[in-house]
């Protein structure tokens, strides 16, 4: 081989290299990948609820936001009220539309401090935008509905299936120009059986640049699913099977505390 | 231990609903009554969606009733005829009542006029029954002779009605229009409010059918079985809402809790057993109007409950 081939080799071979190198920087700066470590929830009889880690690879620059959501479906609630002045009563019933039954937020920073309201608006992220996003009837201005959309707040988060959380994800060091980031959160046993969506944001001054989905499904299994399939699906023979174990139980009881009791 | 309920769709710790049903079923074994005006509230405060928990509720009572039941027919404390009788009002009244409520609804602030009218007679039968029955323990220690039953007004219009019967059992006579009526009545008023009404028909019972107390007990829990087994069957036929696992952990507790009240009842005299009713219905009395005048922590919640 000649020096003026080698030459030429070496050259090619540095050329791969730096454009191999420039590639995978590249990669690294754009890419966010979202992993739910426990996509499959199953509920047997046991269950007490569970926790779903979600975990991937971010732009060390951006920002991250975390959703977790149950599709957006109506939820209609009793609005409690005053009545002559001074007793509380179930008054009015408050509907609402476009509304998650679980909303689960989390983010390295507070969300207003890293997204613009456009940006937020967009993508339904944080209980403001949340609120802008919600239609609910009946409510006469933009006061009212904001006090009620406090007060479903406050509802959801009392059964735990609304929460937020800045700060709680843990970012951990660059690996190859790109950094690790690990969130906990529990799952709440009040979530329904259904169909969940995480989705990952990473933001850079004020915009979403990227995101990433994964999935999280919720399922009944066993016995639990044939109860609540005969519940839903065969009231009368479940009603029936109900009345005769209730009427074989108070019967047996009664039975044995005649025998054990010797009251005659 | 925890135990995740099918239609609930919740989980709860099993201490929780085999307690609650012990403490009821000792109720209702000792008075005849259901329970479920402590029942389900308390179910919900544990986190059970407010449908699931008054259907699931009277799943458990007819447990509880058929055990209490069987403990106080197995001493003859059950006037079955007069059982009958009122049961045939309470459907008939349960009937009217869901159309009453319809009709109520449409007038609008129904709520708060059914309310009113539930609280004012618990709390003006309470103060009656625990009134009468001190001073009927007084007059026992005076004197000791049996005085004679003066006959009221009201007792002579009573005695005037058609159809007069024997109830062998309670040693009464009556018409047989007397228990149709008031199981109607009270029957019209459970639809409405959402409960039993074992807080009326017990007071009802005793003070105008004359029944003697521990065969109102009896007969008041034959009854309510019966409206508990047609109230299951609807809420699971129609509303899906009877939570089978939760049901069996309540009556774990309330059949045994039916056999000790029932049990425990026997030691009682009539009276004392009157004084400590009219003292639970004044409590709930006082429990209803604190719910009602207290700022709820939540202001939207399920609807369904009453």
């Amino acid at each position: 081989m000649d020096k003026a081939k080698r030459t030429a080799i070496l050259l090619l071979v540095i050329a791969l290299v730096v454009l191999g190198v420039a590639v995978l920087a590249d990669r690294a700066s754009a890419e966010l990948t979202a992993i739910a470590n426990h996509d499959h929830i199953t509920i047997d009889f046991f269950y007490h609820g569970s926790t779903v880690s979600v975990k991937g690879i971010a732009d060390p620059d951006a920002d991250l936001i975390i959703k977790i959501a149950s599709p957006e479906a109506h939820e209609t609630l009793k609005q409690k009220g005053k009545v002559g002045g001074f007793l509380w009563m179930n008054v009015a019933t408050l509907k609402l539309e476009n509304v998650p039954n679980l909303y689960s937020i989390h983010s390295t920073k507070k969300i207003d401090e890293i997204l613009d309201q456009k940006e937020m608006d967009k993508y339904v992220l944080g209980y403001p935008a949340l609120g802008r996003h919600v239609e609910m009837s009946p409510v006469k201005n933009d006061e009212e509905k904001a006090k009620w959309f406090d007060e479903f707040i406050k509802y959801k988060e009392n059964s735990k299936l609304y929460a937020t959380s800045a700060g709680k994800i843990e970012i951990k060091d660059k690996v190859d120009g790109k950094t690790p980031y690990y969130i906990l959160t529990d799952w709440p046993y009040q979530a329904p059986p259904g169909d969940y969506l995480v989705t990952v944001y990473a933001v850079k001054n004020g915009k979403v640049i990227e995101q990433a989905e994964s999935k999280v499904l919720v399922e009944q299994v066993g016995i639990v699913n044939t109860l609540s399939n005969m519940a839903k699906k065969n009231g009368a023979l479940y009603g029936f099977i109900s009345i005769i174990s209730a009427l074989g139980a108070g019967f047996g009881v009664g039975l044995i505390f005649r025998k054990g009791g010797g009251a005659h | 231990m925890y135990l995740y309920l099918p239609v609930a769709l919740t989980s709860i710790n099993i201490m929780i609903p085999i307690g609650l049903g012990l403490v009821v079923g000792l109720l209702s074994g000792l008075f005849g009554v259901g329970g479920g005006f402590l029942m389900t509230p308390l179910l919900i405060m544990f986190g059970i969606p407010s449908t699931v928990a008054a259907a699931t509720d009277s799943n458990q009572i007819v447990a509880a009733s058929t055990s209490g039941t069987y403990a106080h027919w197995r001493v003859g404390n059950v006037d079955f005829k007069m059982g009958l009788y009122l049961l045939l009002g309470g459907f008939a009244g349960g009937l009217l009542g869901v159309q009453a409520i319809k009709i109520l609804k449409a007038t609008g602030n129904a709520d708060f006029a059914i309310k009113m009218t539930y609280v004012l007679l618990l709390g003006t039968v309470g103060t009656y029954m625990f009134f009468e029955s001190i001073s009927s323990m007084r007059k026992k220690k005076v004197e000791t002779e049996v005085k004679p039953e003066k006959e009221s007004a009201f007792a002579k219009a009573l005695s005037r009605l058609p159809m007069q019967t024997r109830f062998e059992k309670s040693g009464v006579t009556h018409s047989l229009l007397l228990p149709v009526i008031f199981g109607g009545f009270v029957g019209v008023l459970g639809a409405i409010m959402g409960v039993g009404g074992g807080f009326l028909m017990v007071p009802i019972m005793v003070y105008i059918l004359r029944m003697p107390m521990h065969v109102v007990v009896g007969t008041s829990l034959f009854q309510i079985l019966f409206n508990c087994i047609e109230v299951t069957f609807l809420q699971a036929y129609t509303n899906h809402s009877v939570d089978f696992v939760l049901a069996v952990l309540l009556l774990l507790g309330s059949t045994v809790g039916a056999q000790v009240g029932a049990v425990f009842g026997r030691k009682l005299k009539g009276e004392q057993l009157k004084v400590i009713l009219a003292g639970i219905v004044l409590a709930v009395t006082v429990k209803i109007i604190f719910d009602l005048t207290l700022s709820p922590s939540l202001l939207l919640g399920q609807g369904g409950g009453h």
